[in-house]
């Protein structure tokens, strides 16, 4: 058993111990729970340090064929472009538990559910087959599920069900394209992603269009793509804070992760659609901008500027050349961080004053000021400061898209423009203004908050200042990646 | 003397009219109309009593034919309905046994009842009542015994709602009134089985051809006879209504079902004596009915504890043994004891509440020690074996569904389609969906104040704004995430009433019914 079957199987551990404890021991069940997410944590950090940064293949590969009839395996290895999404995946979770001590009601079936999404997410992460891609993908489903309609807000269950309902309509697509592509594969080549890869070559080039759209929609109601984002402000708003930290910081990562996948195995598709791409990502950034920009919800705020900044990663995406596709890679971290930094902050505010409406917050530094602190280094990444990680995966962004179409970027400018107005306003309604009475006795943050802020921040920081420790991760890899697409596509 | 058949239930029917014309014209109760009906109403069933007695001695010295038509009432082709009556033999000796039985209950009634409200409703149900009485003792054709069996059932309706303010007296009036249209159902099917297969309606005909008929075609209209005369009797499985019917007053519950109507099925048994030997196989049914009506009315007899319920359950007992009796051929010892029945019940049910008067203190009669100590015995008698819960489980609730699922069905299918407008209380039929609709359209968006700003890109920005967040809540959230939702639980809830509707036996049971009906029709 290797280790990346260890990380999976860990958080499973993990769900059968919290299982054996009765559920009155709150304190116990958070213990064991930190534990092994802390373990998990670890392994991928020591992942990190283990991982050969020159090899652009798969690493840690393991393969066990467990369905012999489709020669579907258990195939997981881990490469440039999914090592830091792993590493992302065990931190946000970390945080997210960190975060979790507000949570009062059926605990165990909480941690429960927050471990089982760990597997699945890790499992979307690392497995190599697409089969058992799907199967983590719909796994990860679940769990969710759960944690928004249980322990969401007031409209969580239609929270819950509409995001259910679109997510299992787009992976529908995805499915039927998948089957598509088995289609045209040799006898008993099994469902190994560099095996499908190779079989969608040799597809025709009008089918090869219809398997990307498919792909398109699946991945791309995760990301979410305008206009399929239409789950994703219900979602945000209504889960339990911890809950978005890990939707909007690793849940939609898998939607940008499996569309560079699908890229690199039907590049020749990508290209034809990519005009569309670069459409849906500009209109969607400035879109989602705007949105950000007219909500008082501090939550829906966050929300829609997820929206505008995976569009940012689409754009880097639809590039389809180095430099976007690494800048696409470095933005999925940069969001992970700044966007899991941002729902860990504005929840911990939330639990002290019960509103989320920007307009009841003011003077906020006289009483919080290690909370405005971080608030402030978040919101400035989140505008893309230099000196923060947002910078770095922007500036990418707008070299790869100014290489592939001159000055059509000037839009991905006016985006950032508009978020820095609406992350600029946040600031300041926050942070200064008259004193309010009922603003005048909130606690600072915790020790165990303080930690899972710090942790971010100073990673929103380390990578702001030193990026080419983070670039130097998966450049190989995608300088690989780039290489096939080139490649096919002359 | 024939022609004095005429005037039997003639006589009644006058009185009631009289009583209802004049009540129609003055309704105000008053001591003098009190009398007035009560003398019309006497005095109308004792001369109709005086007259069934002349009729009777006309009888017994050899004056009468056998039979009095009076026309035709109803002439289509092949099928004659005439008026016409029996005058000779049973028939007449069991119409002079009810007439005075009915002149002694008006009497009795009137002081029964004086002062109460509803008196002249009373009487004037009771003039009904007897003229319906006499038609089924005395009418020679099918139909016109039909007309009056149908009259005696309606008023036992009535009257066993005589308290229509009391929602048990209405509840129960319905129930045995429906239970007795399960008879009547029988009866009309016996009625057209005997036009059919002899091409009359007549009752001596009926009878002089009953030899001819083969016994397949006499044991069918015999059941069909047999099932009117279990239920109108209360034998098993109809025997429940009876105890609901002693809710009427005393003495319309002694003359219905201690004396007079209750022997109409009985009565009617023997008055096709020759039909019923051409059929064995109903003559044993009868048996069998009977005793076990009167083995169940003995063993739930012994655990009631009110006067009129434990004369009820005698009641139907002696039936029951009165139906073995014909079952088993012997006609003239039933006759015997119908009428002997008529005359002590009538006694005992008058006289029941001073019976619990008088009889109060004295010791209760211990049971036999055989069945001392049966306790199931005991719990099934006190439960009256469950009668009425299998019935309502296995007939009356699956009616009802039925009836709910079409005016379902009605209400939104068909009142939609012709366009009539939907109840009120159906719009917003619970508070919660109504909560969850205005919640819904509560907008998680922003405030409208909180987006301004100033100067002409400021302005163009707001505007831009604007309509991408009406299109963003109208369109992406509202349009197609909410009212997907909304949809998926609409249609699931069709579909849930779809298959609710399919797993009740009724359905089934229906399209089985209908199946067979194909088949046989092919």
């Amino acid at each position: 058993m290797g280790i990346l079957s260890i990380l999976l199987l860990i958080p499973v551990i993990g769900v059968v111990v919290l299982a054996l404890i009765p559920r009155e021991k709150a304190s116990q069940i958070r213990y064991m729970a930190n534990t092994f997410a802390t373990i998990v944590l670890l392994l991928s950090c020591w992942l990190v340090i283990d991982y050969n940064q020159l090899d652009s293949g798969l690493q840690y590969y393991e393969h066990f064929i467990f369905n012999p009839k489709l020669e579907s395996a258990f195939a997981l290895g881990v490469d440039g472009l999914s090592l830091p999404m792993v590493v992302l995946a065990t931190l946000l979770t970390s945080i997210a538990l960190l975060a979790s001590f507000t949570i009062t009601s059926d605990i165990k079936s909480y941690h429960i559910n927050i471990l089982l999404l760990e597997m699945g997410m890790l499992g979307v992460f690392l497995s190599q087959d697409w089969f058992l891609f799907y199967i983590f993908w719909e796994i990860t489903l679940i769990p969710l599920f759960y944690l928004i309609s249980r322990w969401g807000g007031v409209r969580r269950h239609m929270a819950s069900l509409n995001f259910v309902l679109y997510t299992m309509g787009g992976s529908i697509f995805m499915l039927v394209s998948l089957f598509a592509i088995t289609q045209h594969m040799p006898e008993h080549a099994g469902t190994l992603m560099s095996s499908m890869s190779a079989a969608a070559q040799s597809m025709p080039e009008d089918k090869q269009l219809w398997v990307f759209l498919g792909f398109l929609i699946g991945f791309g109601v995760k990301i979410p793509i305008f206009p399929l984002h239409g789950w994703l402000p219900l979602a945000h708003v209504e889960a339990p804070s911890p809950i978005s930290i890990l939707l909007s910081g690793i849940l939609l990562k898998m939607g940008s992760y499996g569309l560079i996948r699908a890229i690199v195995m039907l590049p020749e598709a990508a290209q034809v659609m990519q005009p569309t791409l670069v459409f849906l990502a500009l209109f969607g950034m400035i879109y989602g901008g705007i949105l950000a920009w007219r909500q008082a919800d501090l939550k829906a705020m966050v929300a829609y500027s997820s929206v505008s900044h995976m569009g940012v990663i689409l754009l880097g995406i639809a590039t389809l050349n180095f430099t976007g596709l690494s800048g696409a890679v470095l933005q999925m971290v940069t969001h992970g961080l700044v966007a899991g930094a941002l729902f860990l902050l504005v929840g911990l505010l939330y639990e002290r004053t019960h509103t989320r409406n920007i307009l009841d917050y003011s003077s906020l530094v006289r009483v919080m000021p290690r909370f405005t602190l971080f608030m402030t280094i978040t919101l400035f990444a989140s505008m893309g400061l230099p000196g923060t990680i947002g910078f770095v995966g922007e500036l990418q962004v707008v070299i790869g898209g100014f290489q592939q179409w001159g000055y059509l970027v000037v839009f991905l400018g006016l985006s950032i423009l508009i978020s820095s107005a609406y992350a600029m306003r946040t600031a300041g309604m926050l942070f200064t203004g008259p004193v309010k009475p009922q603003m005048r006795e909130i606690e600072d943050l915790r020790i165990p908050e303080l930690l899972a802020a710090s942790i971010l921040v100073a990673g929103i920081l380390l990578f702001g200042l030193w990026p080419s420790s983070l670039i130097d991760l998966s450049a190989v890899t995608i300088d690989d990646l780039n290489a096939v697409i080139s490649q096919r596509l002359q | 003397m024939d022609f004095l058949v005429v005037l039997l239930p003639l006589l009644p029917i006058l009185s009631a009219m009289f009583i209802g014309v004049s009540f129609m014209f003055n309704g105000q109760a008053s001591d003098e109309r009190e009398k007035k009906t009560a003398f019309i109403a006497r005095g109308a069933i004792t001369v109709m009593s005086l007259f069934a007695l002349m009729l009777l001695a006309g009888d017994l010295f050899g004056l009468n034919s056998d039979h009095y038509v009076v026309g035709e009432w109803l002439i289509n082709k092949n099928l004659v309905v005439e008026l016409s009556f029996i005058t000779s033999g049973f028939t007449v000796v069991v119409a002079a046994l009810f007439a005075i039985v009915l002149a002694i209950v008006t009497r009795f009634s009137t002081i029964y009842l004086h002062k109460e409200p509803g008196f002249v409703r009373y009487l004037f149900i009771f003039s009904l009542f007897s003229c319906g009485m006499m038609l089924i003792a005395l009418s020679g054709n099918i139909v016109l015994t039909f007309i009056g069996w149908e009259m005696a059932g309606l008023c036992s309706y009535f009257l066993i709602a005589f308290a229509y303010n009391r929602s048990v007296a209405v509840i129960n009036a319905t129930r045995a009134f429906v239970t007795n249209r399960v008879g009547d159902a029988g009866f009309i099917l016996g009625i057209a089985l005997t036009f059919v297969y002899l091409g009359t309606t007549s009752w001596l005909e009926l009878n002089s051809n009953a030899g001819e008929l083969s016994v397949t075609l006499a044991t069918e209209i015999a059941l069909c006879f047999a099932i009117a005369a279990f239920a109108k009797s209360a034998q098993l499985p109809f025997s429940s209504w009876l105890a609901r019917a002693m809710e009427g007053p005393t003495p319309s519950s002694a003359v219905f079902y201690g004396s007079v109507m209750i022997h109409s099925g009985v009565f009617l048994i023997i008055l096709l004596q020759p039909l019923f030997e051409q059929a064995p196989l109903v003559m044993m049914l009868l048996v069998a009915v009977g005793l076990m009506t009167a083995l169940y009315s003995f063993i739930v007899g012994l655990t009631q504890t009110d006067v009129k319920s434990s004369i009820s359950f005698a009641i139907t007992g002696q039936i029951g043994l009165m139906f073995v009796e014909c079952g088993l051929g012997w006609w003239e010892l039933a006759s015997v004891h119908l009428c002997a029945h008529v005359v002590v019940r009538g006694y005992q049910v008058l006289s029941s509440p001073s019976l619990v008067f008088n009889g109060n203190g004295n010791p209760m009669l211990p049971v036999s020690p055989m069945v001392r100590h049966m306790r199931w015995l005991y719990n099934s008698s006190l439960q009256r074996f469950w009668l009425d819960p299998i019935i309502d489980r296995t007939l009356i609730n699956p009616t009802l569904d039925l009836g709910k699922d079409l005016d379902y069905f009605d209400t939104t299918v068909v009142d939609r389609i012709m366009g009539l407008p939907s109840s009120s209380v159906r719009a917003a039929s619970s508070l919660v969906q109504l909560e969850n609709k205005t919640r819904a359209e509560e907008s998680p968006l922003a405030i409208d104040e909180f987006v301004r700003s100033n100067g002409v890109a400021g302005k163009i920005f707001e505007w831009a704004a604007n309509i991408m967040g009406w299109f963003e809540e109208r369109l992406v959230l509202k349009g197609i995430g909410i009212d997907m939702v909304d949809m998926g639980r609409q249609l699931g809830h069709a579909a849930n009433n779809f298959e609710k509707m399919l797993l009740k036996p009724i359905y089934p049971t229906l399209f089985g019914i209908i199946v067979l009906l194909i088949a046989a029709s092919l």
